[in-house]
Order: C-alpha cells, then sequence, then structure tokens
C-alpha cells in the first residue's frame, strides 16, 4: 500500500504513534508536505468525519483521529509555514468568565484542529478582555466562546460588544456554543454563529471560510 | 435531621446502555475496539476515583418555601411549586462525585489523551445524576421503614436550573444546606466546585403527586425532557 495511503488507514484507525511515524518517513522521502496534507491525513480526516455523521463510529473513535491528526500536524505545521502555505485559519476560544467547565470547548477546539484550523486555546474562566487582547495578538479570524450555565452566558455578549468598540467587528468572526446556549441567544448578542455541537462547530467555522475550504 | 452519606464506588451501577445514549449512541450500534477498550478503561478508572458524597437536611414546607423563592426569578408557573406543598417531607440535598474524577479528566486532555478524557467525563456525569436517584431512594427507604412501608411512598429530587425553579436558587439552598461541609462550594455565577455536584430538594409524597403536564411555556425549549422518564418510573 501506497505510503499515504497507510496515513489515511491508520489515522481512520486512531493509531497516532504509527500516523506520526509514517509522516515522518514521508517528510524523509520528500514527498511534499501539503500532499501529505492533502492525500494522506485530510482524506483520512473526511472518511473518519463521514462515518461519523453515519453513526459507523462515534465520538471516543473521532478523537482518537484527531489525536493522530494533531501530532502529525506538529511534524508538519513548520514545514507548511516555510513553503509560505497558509494556515486554514485561526481560532482563539475559551469558556467564559466563572465556567469552570471546558469539555465541551476542548472537544470543539480539538475536532477544529482535527480540521486543519490553528486553535489558541485560552483556558475556562477567560475574562471578556482576554479573549480581545489575545484575539488581536493572534491576528485570529474567529473567537469561539462556550458556557455550561445562563448565568455566564452574559460574559459572551460583552465580548461582542467589545469587538465593537475595539474595530474587530466584522473582521473577526464570533461564534458561541453550549448546553444552555442557543441559537436565538446568538442572534440577540449579535454573534455571527451558534453551534450545537463540536461536528456542527467545524461546519460552521469552515463556512466562515469558503475559499479556503477543502 | 442533617445527614452526610459516603457512597461506596459500586453503590452507582453504571448503566452502559444508559452512559451510551447520553453519548447518543444507540444501544444496537456496533462498536470499535477502541471504543470499548476506551470505554473500560473510563469505568476502572471511575471505579478509583469517584470519592462520592452527600448531604441532606430536612426542612419544613414553610420554610422551603423561603429557599425557594430565592432571589424572585422563578418562572411564574412550574412543577416544583406545585408538588412541595402536597409532600409529606421535604429535605434540601447536595451530591458530589469529588474533584479528583474531573482532575484526571483535565489530566487527560492535556496529555492528549482526548477520547479517554471524555469518556472518563462522560461516564462521571452519568454517576453524578445518579447519586441524587441514590439520595432519593435512600431517603425514601428510611420514610417508608419509618412509616410501616408505606408502598405508595415516592421520593424524587428537583434542582435549582431545571423546570422553571431559577438556577439562582442555590445561593439560598446553600446558605440554608450548607454543603460546604462535603467539600462543595458554589461560585459568584451559581456553579458549583466540584463540577460533577447536583444540588436540590428531596420531595417525599404519594407518588402522584409527582405527577404533572410537562406544557409549561419553558418546556418548549427543554433539551433534556428528563420528567418524561421519571414519571414513567414512578409506575
Ligand atoms: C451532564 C449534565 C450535568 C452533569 C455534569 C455537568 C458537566 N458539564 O460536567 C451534572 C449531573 C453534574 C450536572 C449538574 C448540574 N447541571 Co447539568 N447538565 C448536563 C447536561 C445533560 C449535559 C451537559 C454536558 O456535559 N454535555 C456534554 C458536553 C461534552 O457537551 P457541552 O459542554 O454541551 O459541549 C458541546 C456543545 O454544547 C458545543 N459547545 C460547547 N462549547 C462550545 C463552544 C463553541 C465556540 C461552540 C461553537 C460549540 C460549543 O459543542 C460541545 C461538543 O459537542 C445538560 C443539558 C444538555 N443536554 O446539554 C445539563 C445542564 C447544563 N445542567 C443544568 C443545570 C441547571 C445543572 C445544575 C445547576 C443542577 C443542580 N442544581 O445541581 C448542576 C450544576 C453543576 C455545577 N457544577 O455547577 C442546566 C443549565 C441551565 C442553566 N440555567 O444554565 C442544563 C442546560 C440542563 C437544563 N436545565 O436544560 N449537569
Ligand atoms: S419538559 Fe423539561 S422543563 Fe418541562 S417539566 Fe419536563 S423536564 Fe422540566
Amino acid at each position: 500500500m501506497e505510503l499515504l495511503d497507510r496515513i489515511s488507514e491508520n489515522l481512520q484507525n486512531g493509531f497516532d504513534e504509527t500516523v506520526v511515524q509514517l509522516t515522518e518517513d514521508a517528510v524523509e522521502k520528500q514527498i511534499p508536505p501539503e500532499e501529505i496534507l492533502s492525500d494522506g491525513l485530510i482524506v483520512g480526516m473526511n472518511i473518519v468525519g463521514e462515518k461519523f455523521k453515519n453513526h459507523d463510529i462515534f465520538l471516543p473513535d473521532v478523537l482518537l483521529a484527531a489525536r493522530a491528526m494533531n501530532g502529525a500536524m506538529e511534524i508538519l505545521k513548520p514545514l507548511l509555514i516555510k513553503e509560505g502555505i497558509p494556515v486554514r485559519g485561526k481560532v482563539v476560544i475559551g469558556s467564559v468568565k466563572d465556567d469552570l467547565h471546558d469539555i465541551g470547548k476542548n472537544l470543539v477546539a480539538i475536532l477544529l484542529k482535527g480540521a486543519g484550523f490553528e486553535v489558541i486555546d485560552l483556558g475556562n474562566d477567560v475574562p471578556a478582555e482576554k479573549f480581545i487582547s489575545a484575539a488581536k495578538e493572534e491576528n485570529a479570524h474567529v473567537i469561539g466562546m462556550s458556557a455550561l450555565l445562563t448565568t455566564t452566558m452574559p460574559v459572551m455578549k460583552k465580548v461582542v460588544d467589545l469587538a465593537k468598540d475595539e474595530g474587530l467587528f466584522g473582521k473577526v468572526k464570533i461564534i458561541v456554543g453550549g448546553a444552555p446556549v442557543s441559537k436565538e441567544y446568538a442572534l440577540e448578542i449579535g454573534a455571527d454563529a451558534y453551534s450545537y455541537d463540536g461536528a456542527n462547530a467545524v461546519e460552521t467555522v469552515e463556512s466562515f471560510f469558503p475559499a479556503n475550504s477543502r | 435531621m442533617r445527614s452526610i452519606v459516603d457512597f461506596a464506588a459500586d453503590d452507582v451501577i453504571l448503566d452502559r446502555a444508559a452512559i451510551l445514549c447520553s453519548q447518543g449512541i444507540p444501544e444496537e450500534a456496533e462498536l470499535t475496539e477502541n471504543f470499548e477498550r476506551i470505554y473500560g478503561e473510563a469505568i476502572s478508572l471511575f471505579q478509583q476515583l469517584a470519592a462520592s458524597k452527600g448531604i441532606t437536611a430536612g426542612i419544613s414546607i414553610s420554610h422551603f418555601e423561603e429557599v425557594f423563592r430565592g432571589e424572585g426569578l422563578n418562572e411564574p408557573e412550574n412543577p416544583v411549586e406545585e408538588i412541595y406543598g402536597e409532600s409529606s417531607h421535604l429535605a434540601l440535598f447536595a451530591v458530589t462525585l469529588g474533584p479528583v474524577l474531573s482532575e484526571k479528566v483535565t489530566e487527560l486532555f492535556d496529555n492528549g489523551d482526548y477520547a479517554s478524557g471524555y469518556m472518563l467525563d462522560s461516564v462521571s456525569s452519568f454517576a453524578a445524576d445518579r447519586l441524587s436517584v441514590l439520595i432519593a431512594q435512600n431517603l425514601q427507604s428510611e420514610l417508608a421503614a419509618a412509616e410501616s412501608g408505606k408502598s405508595t411512598l415516592r421520593v424524587l429530587s428537583y434542582s435549582p436550573g431545571y423546570c422553571g425553579w431559577h438556577i439562582s436558587g442555590q445561593r439560598k439552598l446553600f446558605e440554608v444546606l450548607c454543603p460546604q461541609e462535603i467539600g462543595i462550594t458554589l461560585n459568584e455565577s451559581c456553579l458549583m466546585s466540584p463540577i460533577k455536584s447536583v444540588s436540590g430538594v428531596l420531595i417525599a409524597g404519594h407518588g402522584k403527586i409527582h405527577e404533572f403536564a410537562n406544557s409549561y411555556p419553558f418546556c418548549d425549549t427543554c433539551r433534556t425532557k428528563s420528567c418524561i422518564g421519571r414519571m414513567r418510573d414512578l409506575k
């Protein structure tokens, strides 16, 4: 089997160490990094995504594949940057102030990374100002916010308002999520989008970059 | 009366079908070997690390009325208000799995073991929810024994943040119950630490008092519809 097919197959099976090893082999064999990415890793990740949608596999299987993808990306990222190949988009993400729950946010971050986005994870209990300063410093394209309870949701509005004040609005897309958050709430506070789960978050963030989407 | 319970690791029955269902996985689904391995590891980690505790304190109907009113933010009509007046016994409660499980989940995520972290979190969430059922069952057995085994008596738990009881109701509840004694604290935004904790009231009475029509305005947007299963189990 060809090397890139083996990368794709092992990624689908969540064998992260093998994927990393095969990626190193591919780099050594002078296969261009963008080809390793598009014809090996992304082919594998797309199949994983399809199987997940069809309920042939479930979230833990996707997370194993994402771990393998992230491991391989550690090797490819510096090479892609060196060749001037643009990253897919940069997302600053965090759980809002006073919210100490971060599993949902972590899942979204991992799946976005797995889809090729660069993700800056600010952790949990993140004040509104921190989202804005990080987005500026990192030249982020997207701010993602998560909340577990309705009582912490108001921070989301604060971030949207601050983004307007700081001239980021329109330049940086804002997406919100978490158990008590809804599409209506996102609209009400002026966020660009809401997603109900990780897979939907990836699709939504991808839709922010139409020209860039694979 | 106030009492503290230490639950043993195997007090919580980890119902596989229910855990998978909470992950959106149908019972008949075929699971991969990887999935089965991760699930098995999460169950044994849970059994090693859970430090489950509960606290209850009996409360009169009139005192509970004040606790329930909280900060005046409840929905004008809600099931809890209809039910507690009919009860024969009320007790505030809080349960927790302790902090270690959530710390382990964070550690797994930090080490890149996302699938294991997710699975342990999911098993723990299920177990935390089950603790509130267990503490209700404990009270039911106690009350039934005291009342020479009345079989119609049912104890169910109701929590702030659900069914029109505003989440800010936890402040008053904490003032009276003081679950800090078993390590549960509440932050300004009404989030409890450890995260895998549940607070509320145990309402005891004839099974019929727990039956209601789930047609309140807020039911339209309810994602859990947990009342349906609870009322079914009363039968
Ligand atoms: C499991 C659960 C619990 C568990 C564990 C909670 C935990 N998170 O660890 C237990 C039983 C302990 C619990 C306790 C409580 N809970 Co609870 N719980 C839930 C439940 C059923 C699922 C939440 C969950 O963990 N899902 C799994 C994770 C992985 O998903 P997630 O965090 O939602 O993240 C996904 C999406 O939301 C989205 N997402 C998340 N973040 C982001 C960010 C971005 C940018 C995007 C795009 C997407 C996105 O993608 C993620 C991955 O798919 C929800 C209802 C529901 N169906 O959502 C109620 C819910 C969150 N709980 C609720 C309440 C009220 C409570 C309690 C206050 C009850 C009480 N009085 O004890 C306590 C509070 C606990 C605390 N520490 O303070 C309410 C909150 C309502 C409110 N007013 O805020 C909810 C919404 C139920 C309801 N009433 O409808 N709970
Ligand atoms: S539908 Fe939801 S909000 Fe309405 S009573 Fe049932 S559990 Fe409560």
